[in-house]
């Protein structure tokens, strides 16, 4: 019965010091490649881009010296969902009615067409590839270093009144607190737990989530006076808010962030200018012309 | 005449509410650059509202502050006031901003705009000052409650204030945490900063160059803590008390003390004649009054207990290697160890929270390896309050609080009722007067012992407390110790596990100490305490009055091996033909 000690494990975007060149890269870099990346894979259609898509983006996991079944962890919460939204899509013949997609197989309501093989391979491919890039970011960037790349290239937005630097406090105060919430609440179950309420791990969500209810006052209670205390700290350590304030961490954009962010941009590029299209149509028909032999 | 670096002026404070609080009810008080002043006072005296005055977190409703010159009351000072004020604060965790060390240092800096250039350098020097600098990478969240206390005066520090006023900052650490923070504090007032520290505990405050006590809002004593540790009787009328040293001095008929050496020195020099050689025997003799080791039977007993968090992954971390401890129906057992020895986590295999991985636990009778014992009825014998039970309160009556782990148990409401009834009376809250009260208005002793009531309201065989004083005022230690010790005559067995070698000293008859999830030692309170060498290499101490026996031994007192109460060491002292000479000689308080 670990069932308090499941707790521990909360981290919000794991961090894995391998040292890796992707690790030594500035988190600029990192948030605008990353973002480059997941604009290509999110407007990509072609069944076999996506494909060569996810293959850059496992060669991209290799680079950053992450192991791969570690990356993929991300995927499994979702993976009962995604498996039932890609049989849907397989089995209720996609694009039934335009005329290059003649069912292969058809039985009752359901059938399967080329055009759904291929939706489904777009599915799988997109959703795997978004998640192991997010993953990514933040396996390879420290919450530090994601909070000063944000505000960094946030800030030539401050003109326009957005306020990069609070932003980036905020996001950084919520993450630093998440392991003393998670601890705060481990100790109010264990509490609760020594004065006699039954509380069992591994049983179903609702139970679960009943368990909690009663420890949620308590912990929201400690969190406002948290939030009171630090906030009467941040006053005494002379925080105002707002620009004037200099700042300890530097960022450093070196030949080797130029190198990267030239071939994430060719890569994405390439993506579009590579005629993947007509190579699904190719593909498509040969699976046709087998399925009618 | 030199401006003071603070100087408040009839300081009123009031909080407004439907119930308006008069906090501070006119303080005149102007303290110098280079000075280092303890403030003492119960809960509710108005120590943590001055604090606050003095870096305008909060503007007085009446009467003027001038810190360096510069009056709070005007919004544009604030700045300069703050980089001039730097605090500290009680709680650890609330006062740290970075996920990682060096950033939450460079923070105070960075707001006050240091350059850029120079911050590195700031960094560095504060961290190195507190001790810190190889953990400067690493989050807040995995480090002691010392070391976050340390990395929150760092951050103070690399502002590089004049005043550096600590609010309470000790009360949560461990003898060796709180000995690094007084280390530093010293180390900063030699090299000229000011010190303003607010303290329950009356040793620290023994160490200031001045000590001001604060009652119901109003200065009662202010002085050199000689002079203010005289009036014995007025700060216990105030509900604080002087160190324990002070008050041996005082029984023995001595002159205010302040340190060990200073009570041996002004014993040695009272009594011109060589002092009679010291009896070996007489530490013996003492013990044999003490019931025999093994006669009563263990009600819980614990063996080659091994626990490691996170066990199979990368993280793992062990937390108890191999530990045996037992515990006697009806005695008081004590647990010593610092911060991260493994002390919480015994205590919760006790009452089966966590099960053992490697090792035997057995309560009253039954193994806890063993699918079939009823998990939850154990913890119904053994109930376990928490460190700082206070914010584990989950109902918004205190009646209903206590009332619900009885009502788990599905027993009728009669039965209920008068096990509410018996638990808030055991802890001295009146069941009329406090079952309806809001949990959220009661005083921070009185909140403690509503959680203990939760507790006790299953009438448990045993009671399991950790850290059961921490943070208490003097007044409210001191009840929640009678507490226990009327538990202890109603035949109640308890553990007790404490930072505070006092409580442990006056509460237990034996004691097992922990370090590194080992034990180190283990035996009879007088045998543990006569070993400070052994408890300091563990980061523990003695408590202070342990030394001084242990002194007094040394240069030929009669005082037994192991002595560590006032009472025994007078007793000692008094039997040795030595009472008549102490008694006649007039004490020569300063006062």
């Amino acid at each position: 019965m670990e069932d308090f000690e499941l707790l521990r494990h909360v981290t919000i975007g794991q961090y894995l010091p391998t040292g890796s060149r992707l690790h030594r890269l500035d988190p600029r870099t990192k948030i605008v490649g990353l973002g480059l990346l997941l604009l290509a894979i999110i407007v990509h259609q072609a069944a076999s881009g996506l494909l060569v898509g996810l293959l850059l983006v496992l060669g991209l996991v290799v680079l950053a010296r992450v192991p791969l079944d570690f990356a993929l962890g991300g995927l499994k919460p979702a993976l009962p969902i995604l498996l039932l939204l890609a049989a849907l899509q397989l089995l209720f013949g996609w694009g039934l009615f335009s005329t290059s997609c003649h069912p292969l197989w058809s039985w009752w309501v359901l059938s399967i067409t080329p055009c759904s093989v291929q939706a489904v391979i777009v599915l799988l491919a997109r959703f795997t590839a978004l998640i192991l890039l997010t993953s990514l970011l933040t396996l390879t960037t420290t919450i530090s270093e994601l909070a000063h790349g944000a505000e960094a290239l946030l800030r030539p937005l401050q003109r326009l009144g957005v306020p990069a630097d609070e932003l980036a406090m905020v996001f950084t105060i919520a993450l630093r607190f998440v392991p003393t919430l998670a601890q705060q609440l481990e100790k109010l179950l264990k509490a609760q737990a020594a004065r006699g309420a039954d509380i069992k791990g591994g049983a179903n969500p609702v139970q679960r989530t009943r368990q909690l209810l009663p420890v949620l006052v308590p912990l929201f209670l400690t969190t406002l006076r948290r939030g009171e205390e630090l906030t009467l700290a941040m006053e005494a350590r002379g925080y105002t808010g707002g620009p004037g304030r200099t700042h300890y961490f530097r960022l450093r954009f070196g030949t080797n962030d130029v190198l990267a962010l030239a071939i994430i941009v060719v890569l994405a590029v390439g993506l579009f200018i590579v005629p993947f299209g007509a190579v699904d149509q190719h593909w498509l028909s040969l699976l046709v012309s087998i399925a009618s032999h | 005449m030199n401006e003071p670096l603070v100087r408040m002026e009839n300081l009123h404070h009031t909080y407004a509410g439907p119930r308006p609080v008069e906090a501070l009810r006119g303080i005149s008080l102007a303290v110098q650059e280079g000075e280092y002043v303890a403030i003492v006072g119960a809960n509710g005296s108005g120590k943590s509202t001055l604090a606050r005055h003095l870096n305008a977190l909060l503007l007085p409703t009446r009467g003027e502050v001038w810190i360096a010159g510069l009056n709070t009351r005007q919004a544009a000072n604030w700045r300069e006031i703050r980089r001039t004020v730097q605090m500290v604060f009680q709680q650890p965790d609330a006062q740290l901003v970075a996920t990682v060390v060096e950033e939450d240092v460079a923070f105070g800096p960075e707001n006050f705009a240091v350059p850029e250039a120079e911050l590195p350098q700031r960094v560095r020097q504060a961290l190195e000052t507190v001790g810190l600098w190889a953990q400067r990478q690493r989050p807040p969240h995995l480090l002691s409650a010392g070391q976050k206390q340390r990395v929150a005066i760092a951050g103070a520090l690399a502002v590089h204030p004049r005043l550096l006023v600590l609010d309470e900052a000790t009360a949560m650490l461990d003898p060796a945490g709180r000995a690094a923070v007084l280390d530093i504090v010293r180390q900063l007032q030699a090299q000229g900063t000011t010190i303003i520290a607010i303290t329950h505990e009356m040793d620290e405050a023994a160490q200031a160059d001045r000590v001001v006590v604060l009652d119901a809002g109003r200065l009662a004593l202010d002085g050199p803590p000689r002079q203010v540790f005289a009036h014995a009787a007025e700060l216990r009328a105030l509900s604080l008390d002087v160190p324990p040293i002070t008050d041996l001095a005082r029984r023995l008929g001595l002159p205010v003390c302040l340190s060990a050496d200073e009570l041996v020195g002004a014993l040695n020099n009272g009594f011109s004649a060589p002092p009679p050689a010291p009896l070996p025997d007489q530490g013996r003799a003492s013990e044999a009054t003490l019931p025999p080791a093994n006669t009563a039977e263990a009600i819980i007993q614990v063996e080659a207990l091994s626990h490691v968090y996170l066990r199979g992954s990368p993280l793992a971390a062990p937390a108890l290697e191999g530990v045996d401890f037992a515990v006697r129906r009806g005695e008081i057992a004590g647990l010593i160890g610092p911060t991260g020895s493994g002390k919480s986590t015994l205590l919760q295999h006790l009452n089966g929270l966590l099960p053992p991985q490697a090792g035997r636990v057995v309560v009253d009778g039954q193994d806890l390896a063993n699918p079939a014992t009823d998990r939850r009825a154990i913890r119904r014998t053994v109930g376990l309050v928490f460190q700082q039970p206070e914010d584990q309160l989950f109902e918004r009556y205190v009646g209903d609080d206590v009332a619900f782990g009885p009502r788990q148990s599905k027993w009728p409401p009669e039965e209920i009722r008068a096990r509410v009834r018996w638990a808030m009376e055991a802890v001295g809250l009146d069941f009329v007067a406090f079952k309806d009260r809001l949990t959220m208005t009661l005083s921070g002793g009185e909140r403690r012992r509503a959680a203990l009531a939760g507790v006790l309201a299953l009438r448990p065989q045993v009671l399991v407390a950790d850290e059961p004083t921490a943070g208490l005022d003097p007044r409210a230690r001191a009840e929640v110790l009678r507490i226990f010790q009327r538990l202890h005559e109603a035949g109640v067995t308890l553990v007790v596990a404490s930072h505070h070698m006092d409580d442990i000293a006056a509460l237990c008859n034996r004691v097992v100490a922990l370090d590194a999830g080992r034990v180190f030692a283990a035996g009879t309170t007088r045998e543990i305490f006569a070993q400070p060498e052994l408890l300091q290499r563990h980061g523990l101490a003695a408590p202070p009055l342990a030394d001084v026996a242990s002194r007094l031994r040394a240069a030929g007192w009669p005082v037994p091996p192991g002595a560590w109460s006032a009472d025994e060491i007078v007793q000692a002292l008094q039997c040795r033909r030595l009472g008549p000479y102490l008694t006649t000689k007039a004490p020569r308080h300063q006062t």
